[in-house]
C-alpha cells in the first residue's frame, strides 16, 4: 500500500475514533438522561432513589381518579401490585380510566410524582411490557 | 372486482420488473445488445405505469367506499369529506408503503426518462432502481397487501380514519416527507451504477445534483409540516419531541445537507469526491434504516405503526442487503477514487469538510440515542429511553463549532487558504456583537441554561456575519451567494429562535369555575371563563369553552375545545392559539371537576412562527440555489 494513502486511512480511522469515542464519553457521562423503565411491582421491589427520573408504566386502576384542583390522583396497577400517583396539570386526552399510561417522573415516600403523562394516540394502546403481563394473568 | 383488477396490475409490474432484471443478468454474459436497453427501459416504463394505474384504481376504492376491502374499511369512513377519504390512504402502513412505491417509480421513472439515450449508466441505474422497487413491491404484496378482502361480505360502514390525522397538514405530510426519504433513491442508484460502471473519467456530480436539492427541499417541508402539526394538533405544545421517528427523519436530513455542501465542494474544486459518493449512498440508507424502524414496531413511539415481526425482519433483510450491497462497491472501488488533491486548509471547502464531519458525529449520535435502548434491552433486559437532554447536550457543542465553520467559510475563498488574519477580521465583528447580544438576554430575562445559551450565540454568529456580509454587498459590491445566504440565515435564525424558545416558555395550569375570573401573572393579568357548551357536529361532539384573558393590556377570545367522535368514541382537544409576532398563547382545556369547575392548561410560547419561517427560508435558499444553476 502506498505511504500517503496509508496516511490518509489512518487519519480517516483516527477521525473516527475521536469521534465516536467523543460521542460514547458523552453517552456515559449522561447516566441521567437514561431513563429506566418500570412496573409497580419492579418498582416497589428495586429500591429507587427519589433523585432518580424513571418511567413507570401500568393501567389506570378503574374508579381511582380523584381531582382536585390542578392535581390528578390516580392509583397505577399491573394487576400485581399498585402505585398511588400525582401529577399536576391537564392529563392527554386518552388518559382515562382502565387504559394503559406511562409516566415520567420521581418516587417517594410511597407516591410517584408525575412530571409527564404520556397516553398514546390510539385508544387500544397498551404498553407493550404490560400486554406481555396480562396475558400471563 | 376492481380491488381484484387493481391488485393483479401490481403484481404484474413485480413480474415485469423481474423479467428486467432476468433478461439483463442473463444477457450480460453474452455481449450487449443495441437494443437491451432500449427493451429494458421500455419494460420499466410499463411497469411504473402499471403502479400508477393500480394507485389510481386504489384511489377510486378508498372514495367509493369500498369497505370490502380490510385496509379502507379500517381506515375511511363513508362520512368522510372525500379529501379525507384519499388521505386515509397513507394514514397507516399498508397505504402508505403503497404511496412510497409511487412515489419510489415516480422519481425513478423521471429521472431515467431525462438521461441521455446513450448515456453509459443508464442500464445499471435502471436495474438498480428496478431491483429496489422490485424489493419494495414484494414487501407491499407478501407482508402488506393493501388490497385484502373481508370474505365472504364485507362491512358496512368502515371504522374512520384516527380523528387527529384529520387535517389539512397531516394530510400532505406524509407524501412530502416521502417525496424527500425516496427522491435520494436516484443518487443512491446512480452512484452504485457509477461504482459498478468503473469508468471514473465520467462527471456524475451534474446528473444527480437537482434531483437531490429537490429531494431535499421536499424532505425539509416535510419535516417541518410535521412539527407544525404536532404543535398545534397533540396539545402539548410542543414542537420536536426527539421522538424516534422523529430522528430516523432527521438523520436523512442531515446526510443530505452535508451531501449537497460536499457536492459544491466535489464540483467547484474537485475535492472530496469519494466523501461525497459515500454521502450519496449513506442518505438512502439512512430512509431505509428509517423505513425499518418505523414499520417493524421495534420501536415504542406515538408514530410506529402495529408491530409485525414478519414485516421488521423482511425490511432489515432487504435494506441491510441494498445498503451492503452499495457500501461494499463503495469499499472496494476506494482506491480508484481518491482524488488526485487534497483539501488545501484554510479554503472554504476545508472549512465545509469540518461541518460535514460535524454532521457525519450528529448522524452518529443520533443513531447512538434510536438504537441505545435496544442494545441495552438485549444485553441487560432493562428497559431505558433516551430523552430530549442527551440530543440537546450533545447538539449544543456541535452546533458552536459548526456555527464558528460557518462564520468563517462565509469570507474564505474555494481552493485558497485564508490568512489568519482575515479569519480573526471576519470572525471580530460576529463574535463581539453575539457575545453582546447573547448577554443582553441573560441579563434581561435572568434565565440560565448553558446550553440555550450557546444555541443563541451560535444562531447570533451565522446571523451576524451573514448580515456584514449583505452590507458588503448592498455597499462595497462585494459578491455575496443568494441562496446560501438566505438558507444560513434560516438557519441561523431556527439555532436562534428554538433556544430563545426553551428559555422563554412557560406553562401554568388552572382550576376555575364559570363565570369566575383570576390573574395569572404579570402578563396575562386576567383569565375569565365565560361560558362552556356542547355542540353537535357532523361526525363528533364538540366541548367549546369561551374564554376571555388580558394580556399585555389586550383583550383575547380563546375557544379551546374538546372533541368527541363518534364511530372510533376517541377524544381529542383542539387547542386555541392566539399568535403574535413574538409568541403564542395557547390554551387547551382539560377535565372536569366533580365540583362542576374546570382544568386549563395555558402556554406561553415563544417565537414559534420563527420557526416555521426559518425553515421557510432554507427551502427558499435551496430553490435560488436551483434556479440560478439552471440559468447560468
Amino acid at each position: 500500500m502506498l505511504q500517503v494513502r496509508k496516511n490518509r486511512l489512518w487519519k480517516i480511522f483516527t477521525i473516527f475514533l475521536v469521534s465516536s469515542g467523543g460521542v460514547f464519553l458523552i453517552l456515559f457521562s449522561l447516566n441521567s438522561t437514561l431513563d429506566l423503565f418500570y412496573t409497580p411491582s419492579e418498582m416497589l421491589e428495586a429500591d429507587i432513589k427519589p433523585e432518580y427520573r424513571i418511567k413507570l408504566g401500568g393501567m389506570v386502576k378503574n374508579g381511582s381518579i380523584k381531582r382536585k384542583g390542578t392535581a390528578t390522583n390516580f392509583l397505577v396497577t399491573d394487576f400485581v401490585k399498585e402505585v398511588p400517583v400525582t401529577f399536576n396539570g391537564v392529563t392527554p386526552d386518552l388518559f382515562k380510566e382502565d387504559s394503559g399510561v406511562v409516566m415520567l417522573g420521581y418516587y417517594l415516600d410511597g407516591i410517584f410524582k408525575a412530571e409527564e403523562i404520556f397516553a398514546k394516540h390510539d385508544e387500544n394502546y397498551m404498553p407493550p411490557e404490560l400486554s406481555f403481563e396480562e396475558e400471563k394473568i | 372486482m376492481i380491488g381484484e383488477i387493481a391488485h393483479f396490475l401490481s403484481l404484474s409490474a413485480a413480474v415485469l420488473l423481474i423479467l428486467i432484471l432476468i433478461f439483463n443478468v442473463f444477457f450480460s454474459f453474452n455481449k450487449i445488445h443495441s437494443n437491451q436497453l432500449t427493451l429494458s427501459l421500455r419494460l420499466f416504463n410499463q411497469a411504473c405505469f402499471l403502479v400508477f394505474v393500480s394507485f389510481g384504481m386504489y384511489i377510486y376504492l378508498a372514495i367509493s367506499d369500498d369497505f370490502s376491502i380490510v385496509y379502507i374499511a379500517s381506515h375511511s369512513n363513508s362520512q368522510l369529506p372525500v379529501f379525507y377519504k384519499v388521505t386515509s390512504i397513507w394514514s397507516a402502513h399498508e397505504g402508505s408503503m403503497f404511496l412510497w412505491i409511487v412515489f419510489l417509480t415516480g422519481w425513478s421513472i423521471l429521472f431515467l426518462n431525462s438521461l441521455n439515450k446513450n448515456h453509459p449508466l443508464k442500464r445499471l441505474t435502471l436495474l438498480m432502481l428496478s431491483l429496489i422497487i422490485l424489493g419494495f413491491m414484494l414487501f407491499l404484496l407478501i407482508t402488506s397487501n393493501p388490497f385484502e378482502r373481508i370474505l365472504p361480505f364485507g362491512v358496512i360502514e368502515g371504522a374512520d380514519i384516527n380523528p387527529i390525522l384529520q387535517d389539512p397538514a397531516l394530510a400532505i405530510h406524509p407524501p412530502m416527507l416521502y417525496l424527500g426519504y425516496v427522491g435520494f433513491v436516484i443518487a443512491f442508484s446512480y452512484i452504485t451504477a457509477y461504482l459498478f460502471n468503473g469508468d471514473f473519467e465520467l462527471q456524475w456530480e451534474q446528473d444527480i445534483k437537482n434531483w437531490s436539492f429537490v429531494a431535499w427541499i421536499f424532505l425539509t417541508i416535510g419535516i417541518t409540516l410535521g412539527s407544525w402539526w404536532a404543535y398545534y394538533e397533540l396539545g402539548w405544545g410542543g414542537y420536536w419531541f426527539w421522538d424516534p421517528v422523529e430522528n430516523v427523519a432527521l438523520m436523512p436530513w442531515l446526510a443530505s445537507t452535508a451531501f449537497m455542501h460536499s457536492l459544491f465542494a466535489s464540483s467547484k474544486s474537485n475535492v472530496l469526491k469519494a466523501w461525497t459518493m459515500f454521502l450519496g449512498i449513506l442518505i438512502f440508507s439512512l430512509s431505509l434504516f428509517g423505513a425499518f424502524i418505523v414499520r417493524s414496531g421495534i420501536i415504542d413511539s406515538v408514530h410506529s405503526f402495529a408491530n409485525d415481526p414478519e414485516r421488521g425482519l423482511y425490511l432489515l433483510g432487504f435494506s441491510g442487503f441494498i445498503s451492503l450491497l452499495a457500501m461494499g462497491i463503495f469499499a472496494y472501488r476506494i482506491p480508484s477514487l481518491n482524488s488526485s488533491k487534497l483539501v488545501v486548509i484554510g479554503s472554504k471547502e476545508s472549512f465545509l469538510s469540518m461541518n460535514n464531519i460535524l454532521m457525519i458525529t450528529s448522524i452518529f449520535s443520533i443513531f447512538l440515542g434510536v438504537t441505545y435502548p435496544l442494545i441495552i434491552e438485549s444485553i441487560s433486559g432493562d428497559k431505558v429511553s433516551i430523552g430530549p437532554p442527551y440530543y440537546n447536550t450533545i447538539f449544543a457543542p456541535i452546533i458552536l463549532i459548526a456555527s464558528i465553520f460557518i462564520m468563517i467559510s462565509v469570507d474564505a475563498a474555494w481552493q485558497r487558504s485564508m490568512s489568519l488574519r482575515n479569519i480573526s477580521l471576519t470572525a471580530a465583528i460576529p463574535s463581539v456583537f453575539s457575545l453582546i447580544i447573547t448577554y443582553v438576554v441573560w441579563y434581561a430575562t435572568g434565565i440560565f441554561s448553558i446550553l440555550a445559551y450557546i444555541g443563541i450565540f451560535s444562531g447570533l454568529l451565522i446571523l451576524t456575519s451573514y448580515f456584514v456580509r449583505v452590507i458588503n454587498n448592498l455597499f462595497n459590491n462585494r459578491f455575496i451567494n443568494k441562496g446560501s445566504a438566505i438558507a444560513h440565515i434560516g438557519l441561523g435564525l431556527l439555532f436562534f429562535v428554538v433556544s430563545m424558545n426553551s428559555i422563554l416558555s412557560y406553562e401554568k395550569n388552572l382550576n376555575i369555575s364559570l363565570d369566575q375570573t383570576v390573574a395569572v401573572d404579570e402578563s396575562v393579568t386576567a383569565f375569565s371563563f365565560d361560558d362552556i357548551k356542547v355542540i353537535k357536529a357532523s361526525n363528533h361532539d364538540i366541548i367549546s369553552a369561551e374564554v376571555s384573558i388580558r394580556q399585555d393590556g389586550k383583550n383575547v377570545l380563546l375557544n379551546p375545545q374538546k372533541r368527541k367522535y363518534i364511530t372510533r368514541g376517541q377524544i381529542t382537544s383542539e387547542s386555541a392559539i392566539q399568535a403574535t409576532i413574538l409568541k403564542d398563547t395557547y390554551l387547551t382545556i382539560g377535565d372536569q371537576l366533580e365540583n362542576g369547575s374546570w382544568t386549563f392548561s395555558l402556554k406561553i410560547n415563544y417565537f414559534i412562527k420563527w420557526i416555521w419561517i426559518s425553515s421557510a427560508l432554507m427551502v427558499l435558499g435551496m430553490l435560488i440555489t436551483i434556479f440560478k444553476q439552471k440559468t447560468s
